[in-house]
């Protein structure tokens, strides 16, 4: 017991220095400095315990509490079997009954405290339990029997374990905007076990796994954040298709970008769309057909998509224009397509678009500006450069549709807040839609979000979401000014919600402009904007 | 006895032959059309199950088109190449109009018709451009087993 190696405590005792480590003392000296760590109230209790360890076992004996309501099968057993431990020394003592109750012989250890694979205990202990002894069998039964008490108990405890939780992830983030990351750890540790009693299929258990994984990717791997941006462009598309699929926010985008984009083209027989990002080219086939519909026939369409440079020499968005190319070509289009591969918004140049002076020009972005907020100081603030080549462009429109959330503030735990609040709020949209049968990718891409916003910082750090509000502002004072979405947008939006199995989605008109949203929370806004004239509109030759 | 009667029944029967002209209704088809032209979309399906000449009938397009615009008043002109291009109404009615009319059903206000039938449209179009992707696959393995986007109106409405 006195061989606690004293370096591994925090170093918050100044008696428990390392003197031990290179001759041996005596042991009168030893036992007086053990003697000035160990808690004066709880040995007179009869118990030794540390006292720059009591937090712990306070902690511990919660965990212990816990698992011994879960499981009351397992007391009988625990009485009988006391002689193996030594209650006088508590720290060791409830680690062993712990390591008892919540660690069934057969499973190892790493499946029950992996966060990443999000696993709950039950389907573990099925998965990983090989009975092929007989004296193991009744072990077995006997955890079947204890996890199926787990099981019934915790609905009744999941309410409480989930708000312990988001508790201690707001605790977690404390810790590491104050920069102490010892206690910012052993609180990853904690939550990683709580996150074992708690349902991470749904609910609150789920959208914490993935708060729990930025958090632990932010303290040990830093903020450079090289892992959640490395997805490849291949990646990347397939996970938005995905999420594309399996919840209406990237519809409502489409569908209202391009209502507004047709009513401004009304009357305009050559028109040009820029597309900040261009993906699978999905926004564009309705706004083909709508055109090729309009009464007075259909325009000369030029399409030019923006979109990340693809490896290994295949020109993806080349296949995608030939695509989009024929399709207009069935439904009579007279249809051209221009690709602008660009790995950042920032690098491309407004010579490279090929405006034509006489095309009337509609610029689309879908969920593309805030990653121009990053402001670097050696260069000039992407965000007013991009903006100015857009005004001389005069575009008839620009569609913007962003997150309606506040995730670039500058304070660490604000910013975690209000993630933790607007990415619960989407996880919960996601779950009640029953439709996909698989919804995992789309939820891996919300994940690659979330990491985004909770691990990087810097140049790294670029879903940096701001509420409409403030784009309002920004574009007000980039000169351009608000058009509003008609109430056709509004109908279509409202429309398309129906369609969608879940009943909780709600489109609000906010002056001009559309958000949709799960239960009056709103998640996403598109709006419109018209570069304010000044008399000096200049093309760029 | 019996011998009479039964002359009888020669005579009788070979009048009636003579009188009532027996009648197919295959032997008419355009009055098959107009029947058929007023069925619901449910038991056109059965219809087509009924024979070759009726499946014939009931895969002819002409027949979903009016399936498709009956609730609206006068149907887009131009429209009917576009859908053609796309796929043809059959394929319209089945994967857009009917979900979306049935889903809409619940919440229907009589000015979203002709709304309705443009957002089918829409939907259409991008499962059109998606159904395109995989027949232009260049062996990648996602184009083929992509999702439609029209999935979501596939499953039943949980009401």
């Amino acid at each position: 017991m006195v061989l606690y190696d004293s370096a591994t405590i925090g170093g918050s005792c100044s008696g428990s220095s390392s003197s031990s480590s290179s001759s041996k003392p005596p042991p009168l000296q030893q036992r007086q400095q053990t003697q000035q760590d160990i808690d004066g109230f709880l040995a007179g209790a009869g118990y030794r315990v540390r006292s720059s360890e009591l937090r712990k076992v306070a902690q511990r004996l919660e965990r212990l509490e816990t698992a011994m309501v879960n499981s009351p099968a397992d007391l009988s057993q625990l009485a009988s079997d006391t002689i193996h431990y030594n209650p006088s020394d508590l720290a060791s003592w409830v680690d062993s009954l712990l390591s008892e109750l919540t660690q069934p012989p057969t499973c190892p250890s790493e499946f029950i405290m992996d966060p990443v694979s999000n696993q709950t205990v039950v389907s573990d202990a099925w998965t990983t339990a090989e009975p092929h002894m007989p004296q193991v069998h009744q072990n077995i039964s006997y955890e079947q029997q204890s996890l199926n008490n787990q099981l019934t108990v915790v609905p009744a405890m999941e309410e409480d374990s989930g708000i312990r939780l988001v508790h201690m992830l707001m605790t977690c983030a404390e810790c590491v905007q104050r920069g102490d990351f010892s206690l910012a750890t052993s609180c990853l540790e904690d939550m990683q076990g709580l996150l074992t009693r708690v349902n991470t299929v749904c609910g609150i258990g789920k959208v914490a796994g993935h708060f729990i994984d930025a958090l632990s990717r932010r303290i040990f791997q830093g903020i450079g954040g090289g892992s959640v941006n490395g997805g490849s462009a291949y990646e990347n598309e397939l996970l938005y298709h995905h999420f594309y699929e399996a919840c209406p926010y990237l519809k409502f985008a489409h569908f209202t970008a391009n209502q507004a984009i047709l009513e401004a083209f009304d009357g305009h027989d050559c028109v040009h769309v820029v597309d900040f990002n261009l993906m699978h080219g999905l926004q564009w086939p309705a706004l083909i057909q709508a055109l090729a519909l309009r009464p007075g026939g259909p325009p000369l369409l030029r399409l030019t998509g923006i979109g990340p440079p693809s490896p290994d020499g295949r020109d993806s968005l080349r296949e995608i224009g030939l695509r989009l190319a024929e399709l207009a070509r069935s439904v009579n289009v007279r249809f051209a397509f221009r690709g602008v591969a660009a790995s950042r918004l920032e690098d491309v140049k407004p010579w490279m678009l090929q405006v034509n002076p006489k095309e009337s020009v509609a610029v689309n972005s879908i969920m593309q500006l805030h990653r121009l907020l990053g402001s670097d100081p050696n260069r000039n603030s992407p965000i007013e450069t991009v903006l100015s080549w857009i005004r001389s462009l005069n575009p008839k429109i620009m569609t913007v549709v962003e997150q309606e959330a506040n995730h670039n503030q500058p304070g660490f735990l604000d910013r975690f807040t209000e993630a933790l609040h607007y990415y619960s709020t989407m996880f919960d949209s996601l779950d009640a839609c029953t439709v996909q049968p698989n919804k995992a990718l789309a939820e891996i891409y919300i994940q690659r979000e979330i990491a985004n916003v909770v691990s990087c910082e810097g140049s790294a750090r670029v879903e940096r979401h701001e509420p409409l509000s403030k784009w309002r502002t920004r574009l007000s004072g980039a000169g351009f000014r608000p058009l509003h979405l008609g109430s056709n947008a509004y109908k279509q939006a409202s429309m398309l919600l129906t369609l969608f199995s879940a009943e909780g989605y709600s489109v609000e008109e906010n002056d001009g402009c559309l958000t949709l949203g799960w239960h009056s929370r709103p998640l996403i806004a598109a709006s419109a904007w018209q570069a304010v004239s000044d008399g000096t509109a200049d093309f760029p030759a | 006895m019996v011998q009479n009667h039964r002359r009888e029944d020669h005579e009788t029967g070979g009048e009636n032959k003579e009188k009532r002209p027996k009648f197919f209704i295959n032997d008419h088809v355009n009055i098959l059309i107009e029947i058929l032209e007023r069925l619901d979309g449910r038991s056109l399906c059965v219809a087509a199950s009924v024979c070759r000449l009726w499946c014939t009938i009931a895969s002819n397009d002409s027949l979903w088109e009016n399936l498709c615009f009956r609730h609206v008043s006068p149907p887009p002109s131009s429209v009917r190449s576009v859908v053609l291009a796309l796929g043809g109404y059959k394929r319209l009615y089945t994967g857009c109009v009917r979900p979306v009319r049935s889903r809409l059903g619940r919440v229907r206000r009589a000015s979203w018709a002709r709304d309705e039938v443009q957002l089918s449209l829409s939907l259409f179009c991008v499962d059109y451009y998606e159904r395109l992707g995989g027949s232009n696959s260049n062996g990648r393995l996602v184009e083929k087993s992509s999702p439609s986007s029209l999935m979501f109106l596939c499953k039943p409405v949980n009401v």
